[in-house]
This record gives structure tokens, sequence and C-alpha cells, in this order.
């Protein structure tokens, strides 16, 4: 008896040992200071699969804000650490085990003072919970899901409280949540006349949160839904699922990398006539790419929207800012049409270094950061627009562009005013 | 594998147990048969003929033949050793990933003639099975033949390993994503229509090359030597041994005829989704070993037959109940016939199973 309760006795320590990583490893626990004068901004981004062209242009762009000020705000060096969310076997989106992993990471290192990820809704929920009990500051440049900061419709349930277990707000993000890409795609759908839509969602946080907010968006507007069918993304095709669609347009709330230029094709072959609509998921290279992506006749039919407005755009607007940050990401890379999500790259790592700057020497200070990025932030005057980050971590932006497929990529056509988006 | 008889000496059953062996069997062929029935019945009551049935069950059987291709590897291999070939699926992705290359290698593009695209695509089915089927044997021999006499979960696992290998070397070659290739025979185009049901290219072309194949399969293993030998080593290796077959080439002819199936079924993929992955092998492995064990393991029949009851209850729930729900109905089928027909519908052809 004595043995078994030894033995009691280390398993209960290993158990307790155990329960007491979930802290997220340590460091800075509680958002205390960042130790020693260079500051680490981590980024963390799908660097294999079908995203890997979209994150490559993210980094870019982050890059491109921190070379503007040298590298350094006030007395602190900012050091930028670049990692992969993504695996080998999972490529494409965040993978969970290496996302955790990431975030914990930069919750270990006491230098950190920003964590700029993940590109993909769902991997945010796995690292915005490590990295807000750590009190660590964390921007996406991409994050579209509503339940990442509020339980407005498109949420799922215990969203977003779950996601905050510090009970204060420790993340941004500087693209409008998908209630707004809801309204803008179902705006898009009503000006071009449909009179019905049947989606496909791909089950993941994204794709079904913005489903049911197209779902919602599109009945708002007098568009009859006919369905929103889950996708298995190890399905060998969707031929079957397609040929029950009866609607004139079809919007697939997916990501690429989840199957769906094999849900665009299937689609498309079904109903030679029907609509097509896509997300910023598939707004990437390995969905437009006509070589490796859909057919040259199926992007011919397929619109997209993308939180960010093209060059003529900002030009009409006289965004100076936006007019330079093309300029220069041309001067410095060697091209003059960048991935949509460059400019969120520039304006992620921008957010944060203008943040720090305004704090001086308490640059170091993450406790200040974050009340100073969520809810602090106000009348910002960006390359994206004038904004400010709300309470719950949202951009006032709501504008959203509508891309058409030209030559294998994106091509912007105008700007989306959503109809009744909040 | 289907063995001649073999004599034994088995208790004669009750009639009892005739009794629930008839109502297994064909209870359970009732309950497949339902399926669809249901889904006939309601669209005919709802005044929309037969013609989105047949178009599911069309669809199931082309997705079907692809099916029954690969499980034709695992009943073959299972039959004769008694081993789950996890590469097998594997081995599949890699056929289609040489057919694709071979593409490039062949010129084959969307602008390709006939004739052209004709010779084209039988170079690369041959090219595709001999590189499958010699890639089987290089696995069975250096994976598994060493382990001929080890325990059973000793290659089992060897067969995991060697599936994530090959794994890899798709990752390797074309990346993690799902790549889409040129659509060369617009596989979704209508070819006739008959009822009102519309058959694409795609789907003469799976049963086109599928059925000679499992015919000539079927030839082979009944109607000659080799395969004789085949069922003399499936029923008893060592006496096939002392009546002086050779085992060791007879189980590297299975794998070889396992391979070639595989490769061929690689080709037929890639053509009819138009798009190859390197994760694909694992999806197609597990619903084809799932239609061998449905269709009864070992028995060549049985594997053909689960391919196509999969592919068509894939496509009947894809379409009625749901792409998310699919797996889960196909999966529940296959615990239903377990539960109540564990050697399957057709029957187990193992020396397990006598």
């Amino acid at each position: 008896m004595a043995a078994l309760g030894c033995l009691f006795g280390v398993f209960a320590l290993v158990v307790a040992a155990c329960g007491s990583d979930d802290s997220g490893g340590g460091g800075g626990g509680g958002g205390g200071k960042a130790s020693g004068t260079t500051l680490t901004i981590y980024s963390s981004l799908p660097l294999q699969g079908t995203s890997k062209g979209q994150s490559e242009a993210v980094i870019s762009g982050e890059k491109l804000a921190l070379k503007q000020i040298g590298g350094k705000v006030g007395k602190y060096k900012i050091k930028y650490s670049s990692l992969d969310d993504s695996t080998a076997q999972n490529p494409g989106n965040a993978d969970d085990g290496q996302t955790a992993q990431n975030a914990r990471k930069a919750v270990q290192d006491k230098s950190t003072i920003f964590y700029l990820g993940e590109f993909n809704s769902g991997g945010t929920k796995i690292s915005l919970p490590i990295l807000n009990k750590a009190g660590i500051p964390q921007i996406s440049p991409s994050n579209t899901a509503v339940g990442l900061t509020t339980d407005e419709a498109g949420a799922d349930p215990g969203e977003p409280k779950k996601y905050y277990p510090a009970k204060t707000r420790t993340y941004a993000r500087v693209v409008p949540k998908d209630t707004i890409q809801g309204a803008a795609l179902a705006t898009t759908m009503k000006e071009d006349g449909c009179k019905s839509v049947h989606i496909f969602n791909d089950k993941t946080t994204y794709g079904a949160g913005l489903g049911r907010n197209v779902e919602a968006a599109s009945k708002e507007q007098g568009i009859t839904v006919e369905g929103n069918d889950g996708t298995d993304r190890n399905a060998a095709n969707y031929r079957s699922l397609a040929t029950k669609i009866k609607a004139d347009c079809f919007m697939g709330s997916g990501v690429t990398g989840e199957n769906y230029v094999q849900a665009f094709k299937d689609v498309a072959a079904a109903d030679p006539d029907i609509k097509l609509y896509g997300p910023d998921g598939v707004a990437e290279e390995a969905f437009t790419s006509t070589k490796k992506g859909i057919p040259a006749s199926v992007a011919a039919r397929t619109k997209i929207t993308v939180a960010t407005l093209g060059l003529k755009e900002f030009k009409r607007r006289g965004n100076a800012k936006a007019e330079k940050f093309f300029a220069d990401y041309a001067s410095t890379y060697g091209k003059t049409n960048p991935d949509p999500y460059a400019i969120y790259g520039y304006e992620t790592m921008a957010l944060a270094l203008d943040t720090l700057k305004s704090l001086g020497n308490k640059a170091n200070d993450r406790q200040a950061v974050v009340k100073k990025l969520v809810g602090g932030t106000k009348g910002r005057d960006s390359v994206l627009g004038t904004y400010d980050i709300d309470k719950n971590g949202d951009t006032t932006l709501t504008d959203y562009g509508l891309y058409t497929i030209k030559d294998g990529e994106p091509a912007f056509q105008k700007v989306i005013k959503a109809q009744g988006a909040k | 594998m289907e063995s001649a008889s073999v004599p034994s000496e088995r208790v004669r059953p009750t009639g009892g147990a005739q009794a629930w062996e008839l109502i297994s069997k064909y209870g359970l062929i009732a309950l497949l048969i339902a399926f669809p029935a249901y889904y006939a019945i309601t669209d005919v009551a709802a005044g929309d003929g037969l013609s989105r049935i047949g178009e599911n069950l069309v669809a199931g059987i082309s997705n079907g033949a692809i099916w029954a291709l690969v499980a034709l590897g695992y009943t073959l291999v299972y039959g004769i050793i008694e081993l789950i070939n996890f590469a097998h699926g594997d081995n599949f992705m890699i056929g289609s990933f040489v057919a694709f290359g071979l593409y490039g290698v062949f010129g084959l593009g969307l602008g390709t003639g006939a004739l052209g695209l004709a010779v084209g695509l039988f170079a690369c089915l041959l090219i595709s099975m001999v590189v499958s089927g010699a890639l089987n044997v290089m696995i069975e021999r250096v994976a598994y033949r060493p382990l001929r006499n080890a325990p059973k979960l000793a290659p089992l696992i060897t067969a995991v390993g060697v599936s994530f290998i090959l794994q890899n070397v798709g990752v390797l070659w074309l990346g993690a994503s799902q790549v889409g290739i040129p659509d060369l025979i617009d596989a979704q185009r209508q070819v006739v229509e008959i009822a009102g049901v519309p058959i694409s290219r795609s789907d003469l072309l799976a049963v086109a090359v599928t059925v000679p194949l499992v015919a000539l399969l079927t030839a082979f293993v009944n109607r000659t030597r080799l395969g004789k030998a085949m069922r003399a080593t499936a029923q008893d290796p060592e006496a096939a041994r002392l009546m002086g077959i050779n085992v060791d080439t007879t189980i590297s002819l299975t794998f070889l005829l396992g391979g070639l199936l595989a490769g061929a079924g690689g080709l037929i993929y890639a053509l009819y989704q138009t798009s190859v992955w390197y994760f694909q092998g694992f999806t197609a492995g597990l619903i084809a070993f799932t239609a061998a064990v449905m269709g009864g393991i070992g028995n060549l029949r049985g594997a053909v037959i689960g391919g196509l009851i999969i592919g068509c209850i894939q496509q009947i729930s894809d379409n009625r109940i749901g792409n998310e729900w699919t797996p889960a109905v196909v999966f529940g089928y296959l615990v239903l016939i377990m539960v109540f027909r564990p050697q399957g519908l057709i029957g187990e052809e193992t020396r397990e199973a006598g």
C-alpha cells in the first residue's frame, strides 16, 4: 500500500507539472515587460502549400515596414523572426500542433513584444489563448472569422470568450471581419442578378463562419439560399454534390488548401451557366493560376472578394501612403502588382511599430502595448485608409475589393460598399 | 484470393445457423439496395423520375471502378500472405504522379490532337502500370520478404512505414497541396444520355479501362499455371513449396499484379479528377481496403463488388445527405456488414477462412 501511495504521489506531481504547462510554458506571463534592449516581433504564417505566395507577400510587406524605420524604435532594436505554422503534411493552413509550438516559442522568449499572425483564423484559435494568457500583443494580417473578436452572427457558441483566458483583449486585426465580407459577397451577387445561391463551406473556422455570414447577408438582400453544404477535404471529388445545385449562383466559402480548386471545377462542370464567387481564402496563385489552379474557362466565370483595394483605387482616394507603399514595394522587390496581402503585411508591421513608437521608453511593456493597441488605436492614418481598432480588436474599415481573374492572377475591379454590413 | 476448392472437415451448419447465414447475407444485400431504392421512390413520388438516382449510380459506378482497381491490389496481397499492404494506396498515388509527369514528357496538353492523345495516354497507362508494378515488387522484396517469418505485427508496421515514405516522396515530388492538372479528355463532357442520365467521358473511361483489366486478372488467376500457383500459395504456402512452386516468385508476381492495377488506377484517377496530391493514396487506400473487406478480403469478385458499392454509397450520400457525412455513411455500412457478416458480402477467401 505504501508503494502504491508513493506511486500515486509521484503521479499527482507529474499531472500537476503537466497541468502547469498549459500556461504556455511560462515566460512573460501576465504581460510583464520584455527584457533587454532588443525586442522581438514574431511572424507566424503558413510558408508551405497553397498559401505560400500570400504568406511571402505578407512577410515582404512586414520586412519593408521594418526596413523603413531602420529596424529600431527609440532605444530598442527590433528583431524580426519568421515562423512557419504549416507542416509538410498539412500545408496551406495553420497546423494546430505547429501553431501551438510557435505561440509557445514566442511566450518563452522574454524579448517578445509582438506576435504577427496567424494567417488562418483556425490557426489563431490555437495561438490566441496561449498568447493571451502570457499577455503578448497579437495582430493578424488576414483573419476574418467573426468569432475571434465578437459573438455576432457567424460565431460559434462560446466565442470569443474562450480565446481570452486572461479576460483582457490582446488581439487586433487589420482586415474587416466576415460579417462585412459576407455582406460584400451578397451585395456583389445581388448586383450580378443572382436570385438564388448555393454555398459550399470547408468546415474550417473561417469557411464555416463565412458561409453562415453569406447565408445571413444573402437572405437580408432577398437572395434565396438553396443550401450551405460542408465539404470533406479528402473527398476525391464533389461531382454528385455539385449536381444537386439548382441555384443560379455558387459561393465557395473555403480556402484553396481545403480542395477548393476541385470544388469550383466540379460545380462549374455541373452547371455551365452558374456564376461563381469566392472569398479572400481563394485569392491566391494556387487557385487563380490556370496552370495549377482552376482552368481558364472556370476562372473567367469566377469573382473573388478581398479586403484590399487596388492601386488605382488608392490613387483615386488620394491615399499618398498607399501610393508610396506600392512605389517602395516595386523598388524593393521589383513587383509593381504585389499580391493583395502584401499591403496587409506592411500595415500589420507598421501598426505594431507605431504602437511601440508612441510608448517611447515603455515600448517594452506588453501591458502598455496591448492597452495602446486594442481600443487605443484611434484615427490611424495608414496605407489602408484611416481607421480605429475598437475595443474588440476589430478594424473600423469596411470596404472590400472585387477581383476577377486575369492571366492567372487576381485583378482588382471595383470597391464593394457592402449593404447592411456592421 | 479465390482458391480452388479445399477439402476440409467442416462442421455441418445447423438449420438455425443456415437460416442466419441466409438472413445476414441477403438481409445486408437488401439493406444496401434499400439505400438507392428509398431515394428512387421519393424521387418518383415527387414526380422527378429516376434520372437523379440514375446520375448518382452512374457516378458511383465510375468512381467505384477506380476504387475496385485499388481494392484488387489489397485483396490479392492479403489473399496470398495475409498482409494489409498499407503502402498500396500510396503506390496508386505514385502511379498518378508518374502519369502526370509523363504528360510533360510526351508533350500532352489541351491542344494535343485526338490520335496523339490516344497514343500518348496509352503509353502513359503502360508506363505508370510498369512503374507501380515494379515499385510494389521492390517494396515486397526489401520491406516484407525479410519479415516473412516474423510476427504478423512486424510486416504490418513496416507497411505503415513504407506508406509514410511514399507519401513523403509525393510531397517532395509535387508539393503537399492538391495540384490541378490539364483536363486532357474534357472529363466531364457528356458523351451520351440514356433515359435522362448523362454519361460523361470520364465515366466511360473508368469503366472501359477497369472492366478489361479485371477480366484479364480473373482469367490470369483462374486459367494460367502462374494463377494456379498463386491460388495454391494462397491456400497453403508450405504445401505449394513441396509441390515445386517457387513461393517467393509467386508472391512477387502477386505484388506485381497489384502494382500494375494501382498504376492503371493512378492514371484513370488523374484523368478523372484532373488533380492529384500526395494524400490521395491514403484516402483511396482507406476506401479501397474498406471495399475489399466489405466484399470479402481475398476474394477478387468481392473487391470489385465492394468498390462499386462504396462508390455508389459515396455518390448517393454526397448528393442526398451531404459530402461532410459521406465518410460516416460509408463506414457505418461497413460496421453493419462486419457485425452481421464478418466474412464480407461474398465471403473471405483466405487460409484463415478456409
